[in-house]
């Protein structure tokens, strides 16, 4: 028979303890800047306070968050981060994260020359953060790895419509710094797509040699064909030659 | 009116009209600061004195949320009735601020001037006391009904039945403490336990336990803050209600949450006295009695950051089927109680509470504590478990 009530008691002992814990202990206080860093990461300082520490301070997404944090999604390109993003942005605007979304926060115009032929990649690609989930989908459905969670989390704006709309040049994020703020994932992702580069290289290195192997078979096989139809036209032509000496003889018997 | 008249009204109430205003601005900063620290966080801790860099602990937090609310936009909702819409934060904060005069709050400085030391002696106050917060119903209704918001009118339904239900084991259980002390005096009822307290005894502990529980419901507090849920209504029955209105709101719950309290020290926990310890001292009686007001707010506020909200036929079924049985129960064993104790003519009078514990003999008052223990305990295990499910567990057929 427990005491009456008791399940309360418990309950209040584990918020109690929390209480006193937090005053007490600087890595429970998981809200401030740094308080989660381990002890032996000596290149940050240790549990430096409360956010921001200066007034209008704005503090680099690369080292106040965790590898795992993910906020809003960016676009990833593979150029440096001086280049310009769009010569080597991964996006080709297919628009299946625009219809995956679930709030409906994607907006895409895709990108036509003078010609009005489809360059593949986005003229526009607008997420509007203030819609936004934050439930990756769009990373999920992504074939082109071209779109990717970011960590920053510094977006609040005095401009309440414009400023929670995020451009596509805002969006446009390099690999590097994908690489900065989620090392594992981003080799992780790296490493699949050189796999499946590869896998398809070899794919494709097979095929051409199987196209070839076949295009010479079939060479092969229609010289044989030619060769065998030229016999049998000669034999054709034989028998043709016969037969209307034939027809004229059945002729001739009638 | 005679100018002492306006006199005395000014020194009684005044300082009720700054103390616990105050108080309840600090009470916000508190509560805020104990519920972030009770989830690892730290809390405002920035607002300190304009325009400086002095933080104070984010002091200064309350002073600029009451700002922020005068400075707001006060939007009453199309086709809302107006005028019961701007009574309604009124009526919910006048009675509130109306019981805080009987509370037995000794002014030190009425005595330099000859004035009352209370501000409204009244005999049957315990009975004002909930006579007039059962106004607060009517408030929660009337916002409720005038903001024309489904929210608000299920938020309103809700808090009249949750009040409605947890107004009876309140009153019940404040039944027990105005038995022991024979009398419904404030002061009188503080009087008696000047050497004993009545939370001390088995059916004054029982009953202190129930009527805290009524009193966290019938302010609203968690976990019974069901009318104001805001993951289901918003924000219940001031969902419609902006700026100012809604801090008067706020005000009165928390000023109502302050009267609640202080009946429930002056009921059980002895008033201004310390344990087993009568002050006579004025000041020092005043500071006791708010010490406790404000350690019966922090236990409220430590609940909140523990227990979850209970579900609509919980709340109900544990005000009927467990608080009301038990303090029912609980006025017999008192009753019974004071009699076997009262062995001599002593109890004829109000207040001779501490006198009759005195005068009883060991034995009996061992017997009557065990027994009152062993009686109530059993009564309330027994009604737990009978209101618990009987039905066996859900047998799923296609989950595991």
């Amino acid at each position: 028979m427990s005491l009456l009530g008791g399940g309360i008691f418990k309950g209040m002992a584990v918020t109690l303890r929390n209480f006193v814990g937090s005053y007490f202990n600087k890595e429970r206080l998981v809200t401030n800047d740094y308080a989660w860093r381990p002890k032996e990461d000596a290149e940050l300082p240790q549990s430096a306070g409360e956010y921001p520490k200066e007034e209008g301070e704005q503090l680099s997404d690369t080292t106040t968050v965790t590898n795992y944090s993910r906020n809003f999604p960016m676009l990833l390109h593979d150029g440096k981060d001086g280049d310009t993003p769009m010569d080597t942005i991964r996006c080709v605007a297919c628009q299946i994260c625009e219809r995956e979304c679930p709030p409906q926060c994607i907006y895409i115009e895709k990108m036509y020359d003078e010609n009005g032929k489809y360059i593949k990649s986005p003229a526009k690609f607008d997420i509007d953060v203030s819609v936004c989930m934050s439930c990756q989908i769009c990373v999920e459905v992504c074939p082109f790895d071209a779109i990717v969670m970011n960590s920053q989390f510094e977006l609040s704006t005095p401009d309440r419509f414009g400023g929670l709309l995020l451009r596509r040049d805002d969006l446009l994020k390099s690999n590097d710094y994908y690489h900065q703020i989620h090392p594992e994932e981003a080799a992780a992702r790296d490493q699949r797509m050189a796999d499946e580069k590869a896998a398809k290289e070899a794919k494709k290195k097979a095929a051409a040699e199987a196209a070839k192997k076949k295009a010479a078979e079939k060479a092969k096989a229609e010289a044989e064909a030619k060769a065998k139809e030229a016999e049998a036209a000669q034999a054709e032509g034989a028998e043709e030659k016969s037969e209307p000496e034939g027809g004229d003889s059945k002729e001739a018997t009638e | 009116m005679s100018w002492e008249l306006i006199r005395d009204i000014l020194i009684t109430t005044v300082p009720l009209l700054v103390i616990f205003p105050s108080l309840f601005a600090f009470t916000t900063w508190i509560e805020r600061k104990a519920l972030a620290r009770i989830q690892n966080r730290i809390g405002p801790n920035k607002t300190g004195v304009p325009c400086t860099r002095i933080s104070l602990f984010g002091l200064g937090q309350p002073a600029a949320d009451g700002i922020k609310m005068l400075f707001k936009e006060d939007i009453v909702p199309k086709g809302a009735d107006r005028l019961f819409h701007l009574l309604a934060p009124i009526v919910a904060l006048i009675p509130a601020m109306l019981v805080l005069c009987f509370l037995p709050l000794e002014f030190p400085w009425a005595k330099f001037v000859q004035a009352p030391v209370q501000a409204f002696l009244l005999d049957g106050a315990v009975i004002f006391f909930f006579a007039i917060t059962g106004l607060n119903t009517l408030a929660v209704f009337m916002a409720g009904w005038a903001s024309r918001n489904k929210y608000s009118l299920l938020g309103g339904m809700r808090a009249i039945a949750q009040m409605v239900s947890y107004e009876i084991p309140l009153v019940l259980s404040a039944v027990v403490a105005v038995m022991a002390a024979g009398s419904l005096n404030a002061a009188e009822l503080v009087e008696s336990q000047k050497t004993f307290w009545f939370v001390f005894t088995p059916w004054g502990f029982a009953a202190f336990v129930i009527f805290f529980i009524a009193a966290l419901a019938e302010t609203n507090r968690s976990p019974f803050d069901l009318p104001e849920a805001e993951s289901e209504l918003i924000a219940g029955y001031f969902t419609e209600y902006s700026g100012f209105k809604f801090a008067l709101f706020f005000l009165g719950e928390y000023i109502a949450m302050f009267a609640i309290s202080g009946l429930a020290v002056v009921l059980f926990l002895g008033g201004g006295h310390l344990p087993f310890l009568p002050l006579e001292n004025a000041w020092l009686s005043s500071a006791v009695f708010l010490t406790k007001i404000m350690g019966i707010i922090a236990v409220m506020i430590w609940l909140r950051g523990t227990l979850p909200r209970l579900r609509v036929d919980q709340l109900m079924a544990f005000a009927w089927k467990f608080l009301l049985p038990l303090s029912i129960l609980n006025i017999f064993i008192t009753g019974a109680s004071i009699k076997l104790m009262a062995t001599s003519t002593t109890y004829a009078q109000p207040g001779m509470f501490g006198k009759l514990i005195q005068d009883a003999n060991l034995p009996t008052l061992a017997l009557l504590w065990l027994g009152g223990i062993a009686i109530l305990y059993g009564a309330a295990w027994w009604l737990d478990n009978l209101s618990r499910p009987t039905a066996r567990p859900r047998q799923y057929q296609y989950a595991e």
